[in-house]
Parts: C-alpha cells; structure tokens; sequence
C-alpha cells in the first residue's frame, strides 16, 4: 500500500508542478493587465514606496508589467519555462523586499500589486509574495519538462 | 537554449515593447517621473489654470487656505475617518459620488486641496489623478495631511 502511494505521488508531482506553473502564469498575465493599461498608477504606487531615486519609477512601470506578461505567457503556454521562472522568483524576492521594509516604516500604501484594487502593503501580502516565490522554485526546479513548448529538451514530452 | 539566454530574451523583449508601447501610446508617461510643484503663495492658488494642475501644498498652506474656505478633501479610507476629519472636509470611498459632491459644492475650475494619513500615503496624489481625469482643473495635494494637521493641534471635527 505505501509503496503505491509513493509510486502515485512520484507520477502525480510532475502534473502538479504543470498546474501550479499554470497558475503561476495565469497570475502574472492577470496582475500586469492594470499595470500595462495605467503605466502613470502603477509609477505612483512604486513612488510611494521611497525607495527608487531619481524618478526612475515612470521606466520601472513602463517595463515591469510587460515583463509579467511575458514570464505569465511563457508559463502558461511552456515556453523558455526555466528564464520565465527563474525571473518570476526573482521578481517576487523584489516585490518581497519593497513591502517588507514599507511595512516595517510603517507605511499605509497600496501594495500596487496589481492583484486587487486597493490592497495595502503589510504582512499577508508578503506572506502571498512567499507563496508565489515558492512556487516559482518548484517550477525553475521541476524534474520532468512536462507540456512545455519551447525549447524541446529531451526531458520534453 | 539556456536559462541565461531565455533570461535575457525576455528581459530585452519586455523592455522594448515596454519602451515603445510608451512611444505609440495616447497617454504616454514621461521617462522619468517629475516631482509635483510645490505652491509657496497663496496668489498663485487663486489664479485660473488654462491647463489642469496637480500642486503639492505644506501644513502652512493648507491653513490659510482651509480659513479662506477652499474645499478639502480626505482620501483615507473609511475605516480612519472616525478619527476625526480636518472640519468641513468630505470624504468617499466611490471616487463617481466623491466627484459628484464636488461639482455641487464648487464646480470643476476652483481649486480644493486633497489629504490623506501622513507623508508618505500616497493616497491623496492617486486620488488627484483620479479627480483630474473627471476634469477638475485645480488640484492642492496636503503633504503631510492628517498626521501633520493633528500634530500641530489644529481643530478637527469627529463625525458620529
């Protein structure tokens, strides 16, 4: 009985890992629709985080959302899955450290996170930023290519 | 292809398109973002724009404007306002119905100042933006709002 279900859990991981690298991808297309509409919000929100110097936040916000675009697109559809997940990892470590230390100042403002009008900085939101870097490692980290597009590896089905 | 190379594909790609979707856009943003302009005269408050504005006032300012009766707005959230509000304020969470007090009580060319809970809110300057897309010419952001007018023991009206 344990044996089959280590052999199930052993073929059910790899389809798991196509779901959460779904969902991963579903998010960053979803949370970059408002950002690539109203580049001027989305400056705003980095701005009120004091932390970017010089008035860099209008290019930040004119790049970052196209980027989860493209990161959401390639994983939902398995293309260059290991670039899009090793950017969304790195991505969330970012977005982890602009809340926390805003948190920790002690700041009220919108996360800008494009997930939900209105939602503010604080610690749910970086306990949600974990979960997604999480998952971005299981998917950088996966052990079968599994429904991935491009490129084609042997390990591709 | 390697993981370095698909990194630096899609950072590149994500960069042009961002970049030129700036060039080709109607409401394109500025590369670098400008700080709002800061009124040091109360003059310069009462003068008719041609094109809307977004100034930033300080603590002084928003005194001697709220004693000449200019419109203040507060844009925290709901849940803060049974604090207290700067007196005469008004405030709502629906920016339509916000919008709709404000042309009722001063039309679209007077200027009204915005506050929110403290420097760094961010709050009030969006709300600005918001305002200033319906039309609202003459825009004061409080920096400092709430936080400040109550450190400096000003009066503050608590609704029930």
């Amino acid at each position: 009985m344990q044996a089959w279900k280590l052999k199930y859990m052993i073929k059910l991981h790899p389809w798991l890992i196509v779901l959460i690298r779904i969902l991963l991808g579903i998010i960053f297309i979803y949370a970059s629709y408002d950002k690539i509409l109203d580049p001027g919000k989305f400056a705003r929100d980095i701005a009120n985080y004091h932390i970017i110097p010089m008035g860099f936040e209008n290019l930040i916000a004119l790049i970052i959302p196209w980027l989860e675009l493209f990161i959401g697109i390639g994983l939902v559809a398995g293309l260059m899955v290991d670039g899009a997940s090793m950017i969304s990892g790195g991505l969330m470590a970012l977005f982890i450290l602009f809340i926390f230390q805003a948190t920790l100042r002690g700041f009220n403002i919108e996360c800008g996170c494009g997930l939900k009008e209105g939602e503010m900085v604080g610690w749910n939101k970086i306990l949600e930023n974990l979960v997604f870097l999480g998952a971005s490692y299981l998917v950088w980290h996966r052990q079968q290519k599994l429904f991935e597009l491009f490129p084609k590896t042997p390990l591709s089905d | 292809m390697s993981t370095k190379q698909q990194v630096k594909l899609i950072i590149t790609v994500s960069v042009l398109v961002g970049l030129i979707s700036n060039l080709v856009r109607s409401d394109a943003i500025s590369w670098v973002a400008e700080p709002i302009k800061v009124v040091k005269n109360v003059n310069d408050v009462l003068l008719t724009l041609s094109e809307p504005e977004i100034r930033e006032i300080d603590l002084g300012m928003a005194k001697s404007l709220h004693k000449k009766g200019l419109l203040f707005v507060d844009a925290r959230a709901e849940e803060y306002l049974s604090d207290g509000m700067i007196p005469d304020a008004i405030a709502n969470d629906d920016v339509g119905l916000l919008s709709e007090q404000i042309e009722y009580l001063i039309g679209y060319e007077k200027g009204f100042v915005i506050y929110c809970s403290d420097d760094d809110c961010g709050s009030s300057e969006e709300l600005a933006y918001e305002l200033q897309d319906f039309g609202y010419m003459n825009i004061f952001v409080f920096k400092g709002g709430w936080k400040s007018w109550t450190n400096a023991g000003l009066e503050i009206e608590i609704h029930d």
